[in-house]
């Protein structure tokens, strides 16, 4: 028997990377906005960013970007240096050991799982909006109201996507910049429809706009600051997929940066007009229609689309639920192939690294990841009176976490080369340092706020909100569970599969 | 000669690699055994951005192929093929034209929601869109020796020609016994007696009649009011092969040439041989393979 491995166009055994073509700069923004899916962010965060810095939203947009800047800078760094499935996990390993490391990659794994949990209810809700439009009966948007109800069809989505994801079935171009137009125009539609009934006095609570709104100073504390601009880390999150993408590119040396500017330009510009839209269209009040009613928080388009748009809402209600369905489906790649890698690196029993001989995607993690969405769910579902509130203020919160890990590890991983050249003092210290100083601030702020009842939706258990059982809560099982694993197997933890250090001198 | 050999790190590839070796044997031919992989789309929409899946995913089917070529024997030539493609079928399908191989060879088992024995989704989309012969292997085929015998189901649909075609040439190359089963109940839609069985007959012994020089030829006649019917109604040796057109398959409508290819595995557990409606076997020039072209009945 002779074994003759052979490769057939340019795909053999050793090949990394994706090769299905190279994209120019409409394509990398089209993939940049995909990433953000900025019908579903809004929806999802625009009320409890209202709730909590008020009319000073625009302002909030606007600063949140900055760390998320900083850090996706040092992100770009560690992925060239590194390029590894484990991301976050790998990375600060290398930088830190696997103590932190496992932390790290516990935390982009939950934040991913409470993601997808968001992700999923949110397209419930808009699933059965629709239902409701298209058959012109109230009542069944009412369903989603009905706890059963609710928490079947979101299991029902849950795995539904956890399946096309295992089975390895991915958005293809055309689905993509469909997707994304669609996206954007219907925004500009709802944007556009409210402005014009401000204009003509038929707006819910016309609210002139103010030059004060884009001052993030006069949001009034320092805890609303914080809470604001860690929902504004998850409304960019995503963004940084364009700097990421060198060799994917027409032109590697320009397109990046061009991508980014240009995604970001899109976004920015999408979320003000949205954000003055909705505000002044319907105030920051709590009543009926106003962004500032807790009722409408957890999904300010379910509410708001039906008077703004008419009987045009229909088309909001399908953006958002594409927008979160296409992202539920994608998004299930990232914990998993964290899993997979973990499991590879002998951090998670072997089983986690195991790969679909039938499909190639990681089998055991991408089911694991859906369980653990789906338990997630039901708890915060139970417990919270208002869980897609509570879930993305603690989303929030576990990016800060996990994205300041990573921007530290950048900084300490590069610490040998920092100051070789300017290029490397920004990119590889000064950058990453200021945004990871930055977000892990605004984590530990917003942590100990969050361990008031009255935080967030309100909801408590045992005295403590919600939010910070669902964030601290989480952090605390990684480690236990982190604690418990290095008694089972500590080769990991010995170092014995991913050794601790630093990127040489130049 | 070469085969391609779908292969996948599970019983239904070690089911195909078994089949491959047995079909090579005494053939000289060289197995490809063929694992896809799946293109990624940049438009997916993954995020983080991720360059690392693909060297884990790399060092796992570098340990796949490993125990795939180890599956093989030594007398059998084998390669491991890696395959970038959208669906398994597509990259099975490229790979064949690619070696201009006369062959693609799957396992064909695969086990439905409630647990019934059906046919995987590779091997129906190869199925309708093979431009090659597809041998299937049923569930649990470990069987390695080289094939004893050939039966070749004709009648008198399109592509009949291209069946017994490569009936006879490959009877011819191994030297092997052929045995043609005519189906004619069948084509008759029901019992017809008289007319189209004579003429089922005739061509049969025509086909046997041009190929009497080389090899044993059989004739028998299947009745049956299926075609799983009529091919279990019969005997059938261990080491046996059958081979069917595709158009004979998918008699009622084109969407259940999977679901008859199941019924008649599930029962026959011997590997099938699906000859495509237009397949040209390659090299012939003569002998059935000239045979006038009826009209599809």
């Amino acid at each position: 028997m002779s074994i003759d491995e052979t490769t057939q166009r340019g795909s053999g055994l050793s090949s990394k990377g994706l090769d299905s073509g190279t994209v120019g700069l409409l394509g990398a923004v089209v993939i940049g906005v995909s990433c953000v899916a900025p019908a579903y962010t809004l929806t999802a965060a625009l009320g409890p960013t209202v709730a909590e810095v008020g009319v000073n939203l625009p302002a909030i947009f606007l600063v949140g970007f900055i760390p998320m800047l900083l850090v996706a800078l040092g992100y770009r760094e560690l992925n060239s240096a590194m390029p590894d499935s484990g991301t976050t996990f790998t990375w600060a390993t290398r930088a830190f050991g696997p103590w932190i490391g496992w932390m790290g990659g516990w935390g982009l794994i939950a934040a991913t799982v409470i993601v997808l949990s968001n992700l999923a209810a949110v397209a419930v809700d808009f699933f059965y909006l629709l239902i409701s439009q298209v058959l012109g009966d109230p009542a069944i948007a009412e369903l989603t109201l009905d706890l059963p109800v609710n928490i079947a069809t979101t299991l029902v989505f849950i795995a539904l996507a956890c399946y096309i994801s295992y089975r390895g079935m991915q958005a293809t171009k055309t689905v993509q910049y469909v997707l994304v137009t669609f996206q954007l125009v219907v925004l500009a539609w709802f944007a556009i429809a409210a402005f014009i009934h401000v204009g003509n006095g038929t707006a819910f609570d016309a609210t002139g706009i103010s030059a004060d709104w884009f001052n993030p100073f006069a949001v009034g504390s320092f805890s609303a600051f914080a809470a604001g601009v860690s929902l504004s880390i998850f409304i960019y999150w995503g963004w940084d997929v364009t700097l990421t993408m060198n060799e994917e590119t027409t032109d590697p040396d320009r397109t990046p940066g061009r991508a980014g500017a240009l995604t970001v330009i899109v976004i920015v510009v999408i979320y003000l007009t949205v954000a003055l839209a909705t505000l002044a269209y319907a105030g920051v009040g709590d009543g009926e229609l106003g962004a500032g009613n807790p009722d409408n928080q957890e999904s300010i388009f379910a509410t708001l689309a039906g008077p703004v748009m008419g009987p045009f809402a229909i088309l909001m209600s399908m953006a958002v639920l594409s927008s979160s369905a296409a992202s539920l489906q994608s998004t299930f790649v990232s914990p998993a192939r964290t899993l997979l890698a973990m499991g590879h690196y002998k951090a998670l029993p072997k089983g986690y690294g195991r790969i679909s001989p039938q499909h190639k995607s990681p089998s055991y993690a991408t089911v694991a990841a859906a369980v653990a969405a789906a338990g997630f769910y039901v708890f915060t579902r139970l417990v919270s009176e208002n869980a897609l509130w509570d879930t993305i203020t603690a989303l929030g919160l576990m990016i800060c976490f996990y994205y300041g890990i990573t921007a530290l590890a950048c900084v300490w991983y590069f610490r040998a080369q920092a100051f070789a050249s300017a290029r490397n003092v920004f990119f590889k210290f000064l950058a990453p340092l200021l945004g990871g100083v930055i977000l892990l601030v605004m984590f530990f702020k917003t942590a100990v706020d969050s361990m008031d009842p009255e935080y967030g939706s309100g909801s408590e258990l045992f005295g403590i909100g919600m939010v910070f059982i669902l964030g601290i809560g989480v952090i605390l099982l990684g480690a236990v569970l982190m604690l418990v694993w290095s008694r089972i197997n500590p080769a990991f933890f010995r170092q014995e599969v991913l050794t601790r250090g630093a990127a040489p001198r130049d | 000669m070469r085969y391609i050999v779908g292969y996948t790190a599970d019983e239904r590839g070690h089911d195909a690699v078994c089949l491959a070796v047995a079909l090579a044997r005494r053939q000289d031919a060289d197995l490809d055994l063929v694992l896809v992989t799946p293109e990624h789309s940049l438009y997916a929409g993954t995020y983080p951005p991720d360059k690392g899946f693909d060297s884990l995913l790399s060092e796992q089917m570098r340990e796949w192929m490993d125990e795939g070529l180890a599956l093989v024997p030594d007398d059998v030539r084998a390669r491991g093929v890696v395959i970038r493609a959208e669906s398994n079928a597509e990259g099975l399908i490229r790979a064949a034209e690619d070696t201009e191989a006369s062959l693609i060879v799957i396992g064909a088992s695969s086990r439905g929601l409630a647990g019934r024995f059906s046919v995987g989704n590779v091997a129906r989309s190869l199925l309708h869109a093979s431009p090659v012969p597809v041998a299937l292997a049923p569930r649990g085929y470990r069987r390695t020796d080289p094939v004893t015998r050939l039966t070749c189901a004709v009648g008198r649909r399109a592509g009949a020609d291209a069946v017994i075609s490569v009936a006879v040439s490959s009877a011819h190359r191994r030297g092997l016994p052929l045995r043609l089963v005519s189906l004619i109940a069948l084509d008759a839609g029901q019992p017809d007696p008289g007319g189209a069985e004579d003429d089922a007959n005739r061509r049969l012994a025509e086909a046997s009649a041009s190929l009497a020089a080389g090899g044993r030829v059989s004739v028998e006649t299947a009745r049956g009011a299926s075609i799983e019917e009529a091919i279990e109604s019969m005997a059938w040796d261990e080491g046996e092969v059958l081979l069917v057109g595709s158009s004979r398959l998918a008699q009622h409508a084109r969407i259940f040439l999977g679901s008859t290819a199941a019924k008649i595995l599930r029962t026959l557990t011997i590997p099938m041989v699906v000859v495509p409606r237009t397949y040209a076997t390659p090299g012939t020039t003569s002998g059935p393979g000239a045979l006038p072209t009826e009209a599809d009945a």
